[in-house]
């Protein structure tokens, strides 16, 4: 009891004497500050981006969904060479593959095909390029690709299938095309696309962006148009979806059995299946892999300047008990032990640091801010990462205030006293 | 401690210790302080420098002693270890019961905090605490709680008529003033001695008898008080002088 008091009291002391010491040197303790807060900004910041980040890649698959899985020529991520070229040797996914995973696929809910085509889109003297052109079939696909129509409508079954120039827009084009005007607006009015005429029968909901890339510079067109347009020997995309997770492995096999099947290869005893089977995890674990070096090399390049925090602030430390030699022996010479004052200078370091870490913290998440804003994706702010700044800044302050306070603590009485 | 320093003697021409202090070789439990052939050699390069020559005295409980000698005579080393502040080289210094001679950095900050209160000639007051927080101090390291503390650290300033002053910081205090806080600091913590180191040292000569008044009063309110100091009207106001000369005690009389 004795015990607790006794170091209750120093340590209260302690805070009291580091807060009047900071006080006193009001540039000094800025200068100290500074380190810190910028190491902490620096970690938050990066924290808070990737944090925003992967929860908007993590949105924008879901948005498709765990549910769905794609038959293509070509897998949508190609990670080498050898890869590129063997599956550019495979036969087109054509529509009578997608027929054939309809007829036999019993897991699968909604099959749908489409095709993508990159060209300018043009109305009356306004100009968008680099447009996705995506040819679809049936009018499942909007629901298999997350999309929803916010004004006009879809085409219907029938005009899809005439092959009719009409189409339902991303709400980039009005941005684009016509001038930001009111969706409305746009419904009913004719644009071209590669010269050909089109007629605007809807306008999309916003998806946003990712990584600067918009979402919604699409403009959608039935299958049977594109296929006019494109020819019908081009190969496309079977989208495939699922009632539910769990039928997902089901599914995957029979649509693969089917594949193989029209492959020719049964036992599947080439090196090559001769089409791609990939469900949206692909993205997501692609994402992952690339990303995560990325993020361990961003977070260790923050965490340098944390460091170098920690050396300002050993050395305004050295300072600090070199100017306070007298202070140090007075206080030994009333009875001070050296676990008191350790602790005296451990708790100012601590102080300091995280104090430095408080307002890092927020300046970290004003920059995300900031930075999330320009780039567009959520901001992402937490209490672990804001505890965790304060937290690392103040074992930065144990650490780097651990050596300067041993070395008052072993100072001799009577030298200290001596001091001026 | 090399086997030289060891088997030196002290040169007899200087003066042995008084022979009234019984058994060179036992502490006297009967007294506050004893003690025993003390030395402090302190190593200059390749050269062992004796400050302290085998001193022995003993200082009953209640006593007022001057500690005189001119500089280098040794004085200051000799408070240092009365003031806990040191160990001997050799030798064994008894304080209130304790073998203090062998202890460690902790547990003489302790006996400092316990049994020793420190008057210096500079006051050696936190320059940044009022005069109450000042005091309060050694109760802080003392472990005391808060309430207590206040108590105790206003009881000491007023015992040194400093009840008004609390609030203030050392520099907005006289000289005097700052040498009461300091009287009243060292006082707080109810110590076995009150330890003055030229207590007078930087003050004027009127504010001098001030404190040297205080001192009196405190010893015939039954204090140890033991006043190291270089000025023979200072050392007078003692009832007992012991005069240090090159590192032994060369003269011990009691004067009142």
């Amino acid at each position: 009891m004795l015990l607790r008091g006794l170091q209750l009291a120093a340590i209260w002391e302690a805070f009291r004497v580091a807060t009047a010491s900071l006080r006193a040197n009001k540039l000094r303790t800025a200068l100290t500050l500074m380190g810190i807060i910028v190491g902490v900004t620096a970690v938050i910041a990066v924290v808070t981006i990737i944090k925003g980040l992967d929860q908007t890649v993590a949105q924008t698959f879901s948005s498709q969904g765990s549910t769905v899985f794609t038959v293509s020529k070509n897998p949508q991520i190609i990670k080498s060479r050898e890869e590129f070229i063997r599956s550019n040797r495979r036969k087109d996914v054509l529509h009578e593959d997608a027929e054939a995973i309809q007829r036999t696929c019993t897991a699968c809910w909604r099959v749908g095909i489409a095709a993508n085509a990159i060209e300018t889109v043009k109305y009356n003297d306004q100009k968008a390029e680099n447009v996705r052109i995506r040819g679809v079939d049936p009018l499942s696909m909007f629901d298999i690709d997350g999309v929803s129509i916010n004004v006009g409508r879809i085409w219907t079954e029938s005009e899809g299938a005439s092959g009719r120039e009409i189409c339902v827009i991303g709400p980039d084009m009005l941005k684009n095309l016509f001038n930001d005007a009111p969706a409305d607006r746009a419904v009913g009015q004719e644009i071209r696309i590669d010269g050909r005429p089109y007629l605007v029968l809807g306008v999309l909901e916003p998806l946003g962006s990712i990584f600067g890339f918009s979402r919604d510079n699409v403009v959608y067109i039935p299958y049977s148009t594109y296929q006019k347009t494109y020819g019908s020997r081009r190969s496309l995309v079977v989208f495939i979806q699922v009632h539910s997770t769990d039928q997902l492995e089901t599914a995957e096999d029979q649509v693969r059995t089917v594949m193989r099947n029209r492959r020719g290869h049964l036992n599947g005893d080439t090196d090559d299946e001769g089409f791609a089977l990939e469900t949206q995890d692909v993205f997501l674990n692609l994402y992952g892999s690339a990303t995560s070096n990325i993020y361990i090399v961003t977070i260790g390049v923050a965490a340098i300047s944390l460091v170098v925090g920690g050396i300002v602030v050993m050395n305004i430390m050295l300072v600090s008990v070199t100017e306070r030699t007298k202070e140090i022996g007075i206080r030994k010479a009333i009875g001070a032990r050296r676990k008191d004052i350790l602790t005296q200078f451990l708790i100012e370091a601590v102080t300091v640091t995280a104090l430095g870490g408080a307002i890092g913290v927020g300046t970290g998440f004003g920059l995300a801010y900031i930075i999330s804003a320009l780039i567009g994706f959520p901001l992402l702010v937490s209490v672990a990462s804001a505890v965790l700044g304060v937290g690392v800044s103040s074992v930065v302050g144990i650490v780097s205030g651990l050596w300067p306070a041993w070395r008052a603590a072993k100072l001799d009485p009577i030298e200290a006293l001596r001091a001026e | 401690m090399s086997d030289a320093t060891l088997t030196l003697t002290p040169p007899q021409s200087v003066i042995t210790p008084r022979v009234e202090i019984d058994g060179v070789n036992g502490h006297d439990p009967r007294m506050l302080i004893s003690m025993r052939n003390i030395w402090k050699t302190y190593q200059m390069g390749t050269e062992s420098v004796h400050a302290l020559h085998g001193v022995s005295f003993d200082i009953p409980r209640g006593e007022y002693i001057a500690i005189i000698g001119p500089s280098g005579s040794g004085k200051s080393t000799l408070m240092n270890l009365i003031g806990c502040l040191d160990t001997p080289t050799q030798g064994e210094y008894w304080l209130n019961g304790k073998n203090v001679s062998e202890m460690d950095d902790d547990e003489l900050a302790r006996i400092r905090n316990q049994e020793v209160g420190f008057v210096f000639q500079t006051f050696n007051l936190l320059a940044r605490a009022t005069a109450l927080h000042n005091v309060e101090l050694p109760l802080i390291y003392g472990g005391i709680g808060a309430a207590q503390r206040h108590e105790m650290a206003k009881k000491a300033l007023s015992s040194v008529d400093l009840t008004e002053r609390m609030t203030h910081k050392p520099n907005e205090l006289s000289g005097g003033q700052r040498q009461r806080v300091a009287i009243a600091r060292a006082l707080v913590n109810h110590p076995s001695i009150l330890l003055a180191d030229e207590p007078t040292g930087a003050l004027d000569s009127h504010t001098s008898m001030e404190i040297m008044d205080l001192f009196e009063r405190l010893h015939s309110e039954g204090n140890t008080i033991i006043v190291v100091t270089h000025e023979h009207d200072i050392a007078a106001r003692a009832h007992r002088v012991v005069s240090i000369r090159d590192g032994l005690i060369e003269k011990d009389e009691r004067i009142k």
